[in-house]
């Protein structure tokens, strides 16, 4: 009895290791510390990519401060300007940067530009199945199996036996994706497809995870989501980009910018320009940030932020 | 033996009605009339809201005069900030001016790096606020006008502060001479700079490639990367050198009418292609439109048109096509500015000017200047254009236009867009980055409405209502009193169920299948059909044992076994009919999911029609069976029995008697079971995969109105076009329903007339 509960815990030790060793976590993040007098509403509406991030970091805010309420809604980048410009959310999530048309909608309610902040790096990921057996896949061919338009110039992928698979000769590629209110949708369509349109077949789904199901129940299919995301169902495909080697979707290569999908998480907030954020929100920033924010990123699949860059980030929402 | 009866004094007023049933009748009638006005004014105030939301898209632009600068500087240059407060002009000199229109302040900031250089060429792209210069003694650089908004503590209006950033000079190589022409592109990471040296018959022109190395974190680096001489591709002497925006590409207008497109990318610069837009004149301008996909190119007699990018005629290679003509502007200058917004543009000749849009082909506004113009400019927010006389007075003008992607075209018709090799329907509403041109032809989502509510009656309708004459007609009441309402609770299940149902589990699991589904469709009536007959030819002995309407009792076995072995027999029939031949290796496979694609043409999909119609059955099955099977109840007792009576068997009585006078009731229970599928949201959205295809092929996905709007609302910022459209699609919705439901109540009035016994 005792023996096999050892052995249990053994076990469990053994699995955490492997997320121990490949630890990006900077050493220089500041650990966070609690102030006195925060408490009140926080509501934050945006990206389904971020939406498990942000219950962890909430969760872990309301530890410090028990009389804080976050309320997290998370179905896609797009409703996070809407609801900051209705005030609905003070925390607005993105997978993607604010587009021109969203920040003048702001500009033109409050005065001001939205101000962005990055809170971790992910990298954007083409997941097969499991049992996908493809070496790699190059960002021609991906545009070339998504998009109608093509704008990389590869001719048009559909079934398996055009990326050299020939044991699957002839078996279409399932296409899953995102609806167009998510940011990866726009993030993938911008980088991977040049611009260009997807594909009507490409079936969207109103979530990262139904991509990621959908994709862990389709044999023949290809998906993308966030690397947060990645169950044991999928299998995240490397990618080649202009160098023509394939890269894994790692910390390194996303930081380095060898893997082609690699981007940063981003929170919008309304800060008043010359102003400091409202404690809240700040604090809750300062939290995210941290170290202990920080450990909440990697346990959840996507990549820490350097010290450096979250403490400027930090700095100029104090100003 | 009778009793007699004991005389009781009758009350005089038992005839009247007692004051609390009055009361109550009149605080009934009230409360009636109230709720049913309630409910008009409710539905118009549904109406209303929607109008509201729906009309802004089909109005036009607005233009009015908003403020003016006095003489500055001959504006060789003219750009403007995105609040179009502080336009800025150049004329090739050391210093760039700034004008504050509401204050008339001047602010002169010098550009760093020109003191003592001759420029003798000059270029703006508005969308980086670039100019780009060339020199005399063969160099080419540039420089970017940034505005920044400073914000006050004591809540005065920010203010606009600019600002000029020098930009890398490189010296050229090829060629010799002063720069004539220069043009910068830059996408950020590629950018290129295509400069001509020289006039006349020794010019020559050059492409430098530049890359900017730039990880995740960090500044980039700008390094130049070649210097390609591309005189000997030109036919004659380039007279406009165009670099597209985001780096990509070069346009040459040469003077002998054709225009070469070059093509820059990691592996080099290649001439791709050369046409002659103008049938051999050469075009006076060339402008890019926003994203610099297409160009807007206008001929010596002002003739206007648009060419694009895309792959003709199942090329491999995108090279330009002409996809659209304008109408021709008038005599004069032609005066060019894209908006950074969309896909409109200001163009116009002399005084005229006009704000076309590539996409609807549409001019969304006209009006004729006070000034004539020899620059026009508008801003990044397209909200105020400027346009400078040659003297340098310079009118602001304030332009309102909200929705320039709307227009009955852009909806119902079919169009163009950017990369396509054809006019298509397409619905794709929004994409990541700012130059996205947003397709919103609601054509697929009314086909898509359509399909999905076809597949779904196609199974329903049978299925309801034969349930429905059986259960009216021949069931025995004590099983009609269970079955009944255990189809109502049919109705009961909440549609999010089934539509998870339909794409998590039923899906994966017929995608396999189809062989046995389809032997299934065909065996189980079948086999129905194959014991009734038996049945009927079996002694009456036998049949005796059995009381009328309890017959379902030896069919129900016969059926799960022709279901139960179709299912499995399904696979053999695959085996043998639907075998795949792979086109290159002669290989067959038997499997239904290559082998439609192959047979029809069009795409087998995991989540499909198919699913669709079979759940959504389940949504509408209750429903008209429900109805129908009490417009066949309702038939009066005394026609059954009078046709029993003279001699009519079951069926007899069912086919000439209950289903004419039902029809009406019938029908309408049909045009409800349509109305439920038509606005049926959530099993769309979860079992269709949402795909905007418009194919009648059942084994593909669909996108249908009501998905759609569920899918995109929450994104769709209030007030933009892509929300008006949605209500659009509503108001369509509705428009469908509602005149199916007239034609259908009209239909409905008439059975009755004609049925009429009672």
């Amino acid at each position: 009895m005792k023996i096999s509960s050892l052995y249990l815990a053994g076990a469990m030790f053994a699995a955490l290791p492997m997320n121990a060793e490949e630890s990006h976590l900077d050493p220089a993040l500041p650990e966070y510390k609690a102030v006195s007098g925060v408490s009140g509403n926080l509501s934050s509406i945006g990206s389904d990519t971020l939406n498990n991030l942000m219950t962890l970091w909430a969760e872990g805010f309301k530890k410090a401060y028990p009389n804080v309420n976050v309320q997290i809604e998370g179905k896609g980048t797009s409703t996070a300007p809407p609801a900051l410009i209705e005030g609905t959310a003070q925390i607005g999530p993105m997978s993607r940067p604010m587009k021109a048309e969203e920040i003048d909608a702001f500009e033109k309610k409050f005065g001001y530009k939205p101000t962005e902040v990055n809170v971790a790096i992910d990298a954007l990921a083409v997941f097969g199945h499991k049992d996908n057996p493809l070496e790699g896949i190059t960002m021609k061919q991906v545009d070339a199996i998504f998009s109608s338009t093509r704008k990389k110039g590869g001719d048009e992928i559909t079934e398996w036996g055009q990326l050299g698979l020939d044991a699957w000769k002839g078996r279409a590629i399932s296409l899953f994706g995102r609806n167009s209110a998510s940011g990866t949708y726009g993030f993938f369509q911008e980088h991977a497809l040049s611009k260009g349109d997807f594909k009507t077949s490409v079936k969207e789904q109103p979530g990262s995870s139904a991509v990621v199901q959908g994709v862990g129940a389709d044999i023949y299919a290809l998906g993308y989501s966030g690397i947060g995301y990645k169950t044991s169902g999928v299998r995240a495909l490397p990618l080649a980009g202009d160098d023509g080697k394939f890269h894994e979707p790692t910390y390194d290569n996303a930081l380095s910018g060898d893997y082609p999908l690699a981007r940063f998480l981003l929170v919008y907030v309304n800060k008043k320009p010359g102003q400091p954020l409202d404690k809240l929100t700040l604090e809750f920033l300062t939290f995210v940030l941290s170290k202990e924010g920080q450990m909440i990123v990697e346990k959840d699949g996507y990549y820490p932020m350097p010290a450096e860059l979250a403490a400027e980030v930090v700095e100029s929402l104090k100003k | 033996m009778n009793t007699p009866r004991t005389e009781k004094a009758l009350d005089p007023k038992r005839f009247e009605v007692s004051w609390a049933t009055l009361w109550f009748d009149r605080f009934m009638g009230i409360a009636i009339r109230f709720g049913g006005i309630g409910v008009i004014v409710a539905v118009f105030g549904i109406f209303f809201f929607i109008g509201k939301e729906v009309v802004p898209l089909f109005k036009s632009a607005k233009v009015e005069a908003a403020g003016q600068v006095s003489k500055v500087v001959l504006p060789r240059i003219l750009g403007v900030d995105e609040w179009g407060e502080m336009p800025f002009f150049y004329d090739g000199g050391t210093n760039v001016t700034f004008v504050d229109v509401e204050k008339g302040t001047r602010t002169e900031l010098e550009i760093p790096g020109l003191e003592g250089v001759e420029i003798t060429s000059l270029s703006h792209d508005a969308v980086h606020q670039r100019i780009s210069v060339g020199t005399s003694d063969g160099r080419v650089g540039s420089f970017l006008v940034g505005y920044a908004r400073e914000f006050n503590d004591d809540g005065t209006p920010p203010k606009v502060v600019p600002s000029v950033t020098a930009e890398p000079w490189f010296t050229l190589e090829k060629g010799a001479g002063p720069v004539t022409e220069v043009s910068y592109g830059d996408s950020g990471a590629g950018r290129v700079i295509a400069v001509k040296r020289g006039v006349g018959e020794n010019s020559t022109v050059a492409i430098l490639r530049l890359a900017m190395k730039r990880g995740l974190v960090g500044a980039g680096k700008l390094s130049l990367v070649d210097e390609i001489d591309v005189t000997k591709d030109l036919g004659a002497e380039a007279t406009i050198l165009r670099a597209s925006e985001n780096g990509a590409m070069v346009l040459i207008a040469c003077s002998n009418g054709e225009v070469d497109y070059f093509l820059a990318d990691s592996g080099g610069v290649s001439k791709r292609q050369t046409f002659k837009p103008f049938d051999g004149v050469a075009p006076r301008q060339i402008n890019y439109l926003f994203g610099g996909v297409s160009v807007i190119m206008t001929g010596s007699d002002g003739q206007q048109e648009q060419w694009s990018l895309f792959r003709q005629d199942g090329a491999s290679e995108r090279l330009f096509g002409e996809v659209q003509i304008f109408p021709a502007l008038g005599e004069g200058r032609v005066h060019f500015a894209a908006s950074q917004r969309n896909r409109s543009f200001l163009t116009g000749s002399g005084r005229n000017l006009s704000i076309r849009h590539s996409t609807s082909g549409a001019t969304r506004w006209e009006g004729t200047l006070d000034i004539d113009p020899v620059s026009v400019a508008l801003d990044a927010k397209g909200m105020h254009f400027f346009a400078a006389a040659a003297d340098g007075s310079t009118l602001r003008y304030k332009v309102d236009d909200h929705h320039p992607d709307a227009g009955w075209h852009a909806f119902f018709g079919k169009v163009w867009y950017e990369g396509g090799s054809q006019p298509v329907f397409h619905w794709q509403s929004t994409g990541g980055s700012d130059d996205f041109e947003p397709k919103l032809s609601l054509m697929p989502l009314i086909f898509g409405s359509l399909k999905g509510t076809l597949y779904a009656l196609l199974f329903s309708i049978p299925v309801a209502l034969l349930a429905a004459v059986f259960s009216a007609a021949f069931l025995p009441l004590e099983v009609k009193r269970i079955v009944k309402p255990v189809m109502e609770i049919m109705s009961s299940l909440p549609s999010v169920v089934l539509g998870f149902l339909a794409g998590l589990w039923l899906a994966p699991i017929l995608e396999n299948r189809v062989p046995s589904v389809m032997l299934i469709v065909i065996c189980v009536p079948l086999c129905a059909l194959l014991v009734g007959y038996g049945w009927c030819r079996l002694p009456i002995a036998i049949r005796n044992r059995f009381e009328g309407g309890r017959e379902w009792l030896v069919v129900i076995p016969f059926i799960a076994l022709a279901g139960f072995a179709a299912w499995h027999l399904g696979p053999v029939i695959e085996r043998m009919l639907f075998i795949y031949k792979d086109p290159a290796t002669g290989k067959e496979i038997a499997d239904f999911r290559l082998w439609w694609p192959q047979f029809s043409g069009t795409s087998f999909e995991q989540r499909n029609s198919m699913v669709l119609g079979f759940i959504m059955g389940f949504a509408v099955i209750p429903v008209i069976f429900t109805i129908s099977e009490d417009a066949l109840s309702n038939v009066p007792k005394s026609l059954t029995a009078a046709a029993s009576a003279l001699g009519a068997n079951r069926w007899q009585v069912v086919w000439t008697v209950m289903l004419p006078v039902a029809s009406s009731g019938i029908f309408s229970a049909l045009m409800i079971g349509f109305g439920r599928a038509v606005g049926e949201t959530m099993i769309m959205v979860m079992a269709t995969g949402n795909t905007p295809v418009m194919e009648w092929n059942i084994f593909n996905g669909l996108r249908s109105l009501s998905a759609n709007i569920a899918v995109e609302l929450p994104e769709a910022p209030v007030g933009s076009t892509h929300y008006r459209t949605l209500f659009l699609g509503a108001v369509v919705l509705f428009g469908m329903t509602f005149v199916m439901n007239t034609i259908a109540e009209v239909l409905r009035q008439r059975l009755r007339e004609r049925n009429k016994i009672v």
